[in-house]
């Protein structure tokens, strides 16, 4: 029982499980109206009926009892005497099998009245159908009188209840369409309720979404609702610890680059005063000289990185109108070995916002990467399509295999071609820098194997285009 | 002619490296750990440059840079924090001409500070008259007229007010003013042809939150309209 109604919950959406609540409460309740409703309008309209009807058949018998004393009373003309109400008829027996009425045959009557009246000294009555209408029949038999000498006498009315049976139809009728309506309103409400229940969880649900983008300083709104505060409250501690946390550790590596950054100054000095005198220095002295300049450059390097990808989690990116051939040809141009550039599809001064040296950043990761891996890239390609500008960078490596290729994006991962080759050079900063800022310019980073079948990486970064030059 | 730079830093350590260095490029440093030894220091020696890290004891890098500019119009470049926005533009706003941050490479000093020296020494030679409208530029003083008001300007605000005065209604981008102007090449740091536009205004503009001069061309870049 309970798997099943665990089951029932799994197929139904919450949504669909409140609006089939209020249905289902919708069609109780009106179903219930409808009957009750149906039901005493039936009964008193019915009773109301057979209470005028019993009224004119005990004065109408009252008259005939009346002619009884007459000695030869003509009895049809009594009946065409009596007063008829709402179509009643009449029907008069003076003998076993002699009946005297002006629209009625003795067949008309239904015969089990007829059996009952002759055995009772009371009135009776019965509903039947005639001719496909609803009849109310009243039967009495009349006490034989001294002077004539008609010992069994019965009088009988019919009044038809069609009229009544037309009007409980139109009520019927209408209590449907009213039952209907209820049930309609009560679905409307029913939607309408669980976008009410659902419109937390839905805006939670966008924050949620917000803080996986980064936005860390999302909020769900709060509200008095008793319900609804504990959910929420819990839910934005959440989020504040968690902002707490990203803060603090993007403000230790900021401290930590900032301490770093006095000493490497000095470093960096001294090694350009020293440089410049290597003529000077033995010959093993500037060997280590050269060791020590190149990891300071590393060093150096590391820092920068480390501390740009602390502050990328605040503030805001300058917002210059940036041209990616220009921007790409510039940060290539740095470079000793400088792969073609290959500019497809019409994204020839192709223009992103955003900052200008993060993302020449990006480029210039993107090369030392393929640099430190696979000797240099090959091949830079730009192309455009559907309002985004795509950059990719191809290299002649070992490539990246399929488990790596989300992996590789995070800070201090090394593909597995750095252990191969035994380098163990770079701190894995440099993508994890390529993925933050083009997320924060609003593009993404793809890592993956080249297209022409040869071996090698092929890193592709996409931008948000806003037009070309 | 033997150029003197002043050098503000208080970490010794890297005043030392920084000495060797500059000392290196046939320059002579005055040292000074502090801004109030600065000052003295601006005030008895002839500088021809001034270095100034803006983390300083006491009278810190801005206020430094905004009593020297007070009072002269020697080329200054700001020492900065590295990951700090503010920190650049305020110490541009306070009058200083270029900026490095922190950890640069001494030869990266030695260039910025030889492309400053550079345009003071071209300052000094003979050039014509330049007039646009009503602005006059001297060259050979680095004053300009405004009508008969005479206006002075920093060396680095004047070159930038004669990029744009040689093309009158030509529009400049950054890139070409940061070139000309600083010597820098694509990855020029646009504020500060943005901060230094902003000064320009101050000084040559009626209202310079309306500029009839230098003109932003949204975009683009700015030109001098006339």
């Amino acid at each position: 029982m309970k798997n099943r109604s665990r089951l029932w919950h799994r197929r139904l959406p919450l949504r669909a499980r409140i609006i089939g609540a209020f249905t289902l409460g919708a069609i109780i309740a009106a179903l219930f109206l409808v009957i009750i409703t149906y039901g005493l309008s039936r009964e008193s309209m019915l009773r109301q009926r057979e209470t005028s009807s019993q009224e004119q058949f005990f004065a109408n018998a009252r008259q005939v009892q009346g002619a009884l004393r007459a000695e030869d009373p003509d009895f049809a003309l009594l009946l065409e005497s009596l007063p008829s109400l709402s179509g009643s008829r009449s029907i008069l027996r003076t003998s076993e099998n002699t009946w005297v009425s002006l629209s009625l045959a003795p067949s008309d009557l239904p015969t089990l009245l007829i059996d009952e009246v002759k055995n009772a000294s009371t009135a009776r009555q019965m509903r039947y159908r005639l001719e496909g209408e609803s009849q109310l029949a009243v039967g009495l038999r009349l006490r034989p009188s001294q002077i004539s000498t008609l010992t069994d006498v019965a009088y009988f009315e019919i009044t038809p209840l069609s009229e009544i049976e037309n009007t409980l139809e139109s009520l019927g009728l209408i209590l449907i369409l009213g039952a209907i309506a209820t049930v309609l309103i009560g679905a409307s409400a029913g939607l309408w309720a669980s976008g009410r229940v659902l419109s937390p969880l839905t805006d939670i649900s966008a924050v949620a979404q917000a803080l996986a983008n980064g936005q860390f300083a999302a909020r769900v709104e709060t509200t008095d609702d008793p319900d609804l505060m504990p959910i929420i409250r819990s839910f934005n501690d959440m989020a504040a610890t968690m902002e707490q946390r990203i803060a603090k550790d993007a403000r230790f590596a900021s401290d930590v680059s900032h301490e770093l950054r006095s000493p490497l100054m000095t470093l960096r000095a001294s090694i350009e005063v020293m440089q410049s005198r290597r003529i000077e220095l033995p010959e093993r002295a500037s060997q280590a000289l050269d060791l020590l300049a190149g990891d300071v450059d590393r060093f150096e390097k590391l820092v920068q990185d480390l501390l740009d990808l602390a502050r990328s989690n605040s503030g805001s990116i300058p917002s210059d109108l940036v041209n990616m051939t220009e921007l790409v040809e510039a940060t290539v141009a740095m470079f000793e070995k400088q792969p073609p550039i290959s500019i497809l599809d019409g994204a020839n001064n192709a223009l992103v916002i955003g900052d200008k040296r993060r993302l020449a950043q990006v480029f210039d990761n993107l090369l030392r990467n393929a640099e430190k891996y696979a000797n240099g890239a090959t091949l830079i390609e730009i192309t455009q399509s559907e309002g985004r500008v795509y950059v990719s960078v191809e290299d002649a490596g070992p490539g990246v295999s399929p488990s790596e290729r989300e992996l590789i994006f995070q800070a201090f991962t090394r593909g597995n071609a750095a252990k191969n080759r035994g380098t163990g050079g770079g701190a894995g900063l440099g993508l994890a820098l390529v993925d933050e800022h083009t997320r924060r310019h609003g593009g993404s980073a793809k890592a993956g194997n080249r297209k022409d079948g040869h071996r090698g990486a092929r890193f592709t970064i996409d931008l948000p285009m806003v037009g070309r030059k | 002619m033997n150029i003197r730079i002043l050098a503000v830093e208080d970490d010794e350590r890297i005043l030392t490296a920084l000495t060797f260095a500059l000392e290196d490029e046939g320059w002579q440093v005055v040292k000074a750990d502090s801004g109030e030894v600065a000052l003295a220091e601006f005030h008895k020696e002839t500088i021809d440059l001034v270095l100034i890290d803006i983390m300083l004891p006491g009278i810190d890098g801005f206020e430094l840079c905004r009593e020297i500019r007070s009072i002269s119009d020697v080329p200054i470049i700001m020492v900065t924090a590295r990951d700090d926005t503010h920190d650049i533009v305020a110490g541009l706003e306070a009058g200083a001409d270029d900026y490095l941050t922190k950890p640069f490479a001494p030869k990266e000093l030695s260039a910025r500070i030889r492309a400053l020296l550079r345009r003071s020494r071209s300052d000094s030679t003979n050039e014509p008259l330049l007039r646009v409208g009503d602005l006059e530029l001297n060259r050979d003083e680095g004053v300009v007229s405004l009508g008969d008001k005479k206006i002075h300007l920093t060396r680095t605000e004047f070159h930038l007010l004669y990029e744009l005065a040689e093309n009158p209604n030509k529009v400049r981008s950054r890139e070409y003013l940061l070139e000309k102007v600083w010597g820098y090449g694509y990855f020029g740091d646009g504020r500060l042809v943005d901060v230094h536009v902003r000064r320009l205004r101050t000084k040559i503009e009626v209202d310079a939150a309306s500029p009839q001069y230098v003109v932003t061309v949204r975009g683009m870049g700015y030109k001098l309209q006339h």
